[in-house]
Order: structure tokens, then C-alpha cells, then sequence
């Protein structure tokens, strides 16, 4: 249930057209379809991070296990209109420095 | 309720769904496609009970338009079961999902009192009604179905 209203985002209208980065801790992981989506600690807020489908993420060099809790990641992409939610969807994701982009095309 | 669910989403057929890089596109499509069925059949039938086309065949029409309807709702049915697998508890737990799935059970018991009480060739007055019912329900289904994607 925790998910419900997360994982039902599709496409960018909902968000603001504009990147924010986000850096902290993965608390929660649940990929699959019809995308993944992450709880990511950062500072005192937990902001859900949403990620590829099985296919972007792979496409992305993202092999099982990667995406974990307690992995530290910096994100960008773009968050929510509404920024009371606390929600972004992933543009690109960076682990260790290493950088998977789930959406190359995007800026 | 919520161990029922976690269970369903714990079966090798939910596991796949979720998981499956073109198999759960491939539902999807079908999904589409039988909804595109349902709808375009749904449509003009609805409309002639309402009395467009008053010098064709009512039944005749039926012939045609209903068995392409229920082939759509059937594999919508499975198709549907099949993404619903996906996330058990997501869909669930969504409100604008219950409404579809109360909306399909309405339209399909207004078809089944269509098809077998009121007949093709009823009343004018009743087939009206059983027709403007379905056109609205049908096109409610379509758009609780549709919305799930962006609430």
C-alpha cells in the first residue's frame, strides 16, 4: 500500500519541467513493472524517487542489486509540481560515482 | 484482505508480470486492443438502440456487433487480471480502480439484461434506455481505466 499513489505516475506532466538533485540513502526498494520506485533518506526528509521499468533500467546498465537499501545514490530528475509530495521521477542515477542514465535524451 | 493480495502478487505468474521485460508490454498491448474491440463495438450498437440508423436491423446489427464486444470484454478480462498481477496491493488499494471494476460489473449486468430480458427486437423505449446506460458506463470504464495511469 505504501506505493499506491506513487507507482501510478506515468509521463512528465505532472512534474515541474525542471531537474533538482537529490543525494541520500535508499530505505526501501520496489522494481519491477510498471516502473520502480524508491524511499530515499536524505538530510530529515524521505523523498519517493521514481525509477525505470525492468527494461530502462537495464538499459541503463542497472544490474540486479544496485538499486539496494542502504546504497547511498545521488539522483536527478524532476520532482513533483506539487513539492508537498516529496516525489521525483529519475532522470539519472549516480552510485559510487558510476552514472546510469535511465533517460538519456532527457536534459 | 492484504495477506490474500500479498500472496497473489507472491505467484510465479504475478512474479513474471512484474519482472518481465516485453511480457508485461505485451499484456498491455493486448489489454489496448481488447478494450479497442469492446469500445468500437460497444459504440455503434449503444447508438442504434438509442435510434440512429432507423432502417437497419436492430437484431442484424446485434449479430455482428455483439459477439465482437464480448470477444473484447473477455480478453480485457484476462489481460487485465494479468497487469493487475503486477501490483496486487497498488491497485488495490486505488480508489479510481475500485470505481472501474464497479462500473464493469454495472455495464456487463445492464448487456446481460440487455441480451437476455429486454432482446434486440424489445421495446423502443426500453432498448433507449439499456443502450444510453451502456454507452455511459462503457465510457466511464474507459475513462476510470485510462486515469489510473495519472492519479
Amino acid at each position: 500500500m505504501l506505493f499506491s499513489l506513487a507507482s501510478a505516475h506515468h509521463g512528465w506532466r505532472w512534474t515541474t519541467g525542471d531537474n533538482i538533485e537529490l543525494t541520500g540513502i535508499i530505505t526501501d526498494v520496489k522494481l519491477g513493472n510498471p516502473h520502480g520506485v524508491l524511499k530515499v533518506r536524505a538530510e530529515q526528509e524521505v523523498w519517493t524517487v521514481e525509477v525505470g521499468q525492468p527494461y530502462r533500467n537495464a538499459r541503463a546498465g542497472l544490474e540486479e542489486g544496485d538499486l539496494a537499501v542502504d546504497v547511498e545514490v545521488k539522483i536527478e530528475g524532476e520532482p513533483s509540481a506539487d513539492i508537498t509530495e516529496k516525489l521525483m521521477k529519475a532522470e539519472r542515477i549516480w552510485i559510487d560515482g558510476q552514472l546510469y542514465e535511465l533517460y538519456p535524451e532527457r536534459d | 484482505m492484504d495477506h490474500w493480495l500479498e500472496a497473489l502478487a507472491a505467484t510465479p505468474l504475478a512474479e513474471w508480470m512484474r519482472y518481465s521485460r516485453w511480457g508485461y508490454a505485451a499484456i498491455n498491448t493486448l489489454h489496448v486492443f481488447s478494450v479497442a474491440l469492446l469500445v468500437g463495438a460497444i459504440v455503434p450498437l449503444d447508438l442504434k438502440l438509442m435510434g440512429f440508423w432507423r432502417r437497419l436491423n436492430t437484431e442484424l446489427i446485434a449479430q455482428v456487433l455483439v459477439p465482437v464486444a464480448i470477444t473484447g470484454l473477455l480478453g480485457a478480462i484476462a489481460s487485465g487480471v494479468l497487469l493487475f498481477l503486477a501490483g496486487p496491493a497498488d491497485y488495490a488499494g486505488l480508489k479510481i480502480f475500485l470505481i472501474k471494476m464497479l462500473l464493469i460489473v454495472l455495464a456487463t449486468l445492464n448487456a446481460l439484461n440487455l441480451h437476455w430480458r429486454i432482446g434486440y427486437a424489445g421495446r423502443q423505449g426500453a432498448l433507449r434506455v439499456a443502450g444510453a446506460l451502456s454507452l455511459l458506463l462503457w465510457l466511464g470504464v474507459l475513462v476510470a481505466g485510462r486515469m489510473i495511469a495519472y492519479v
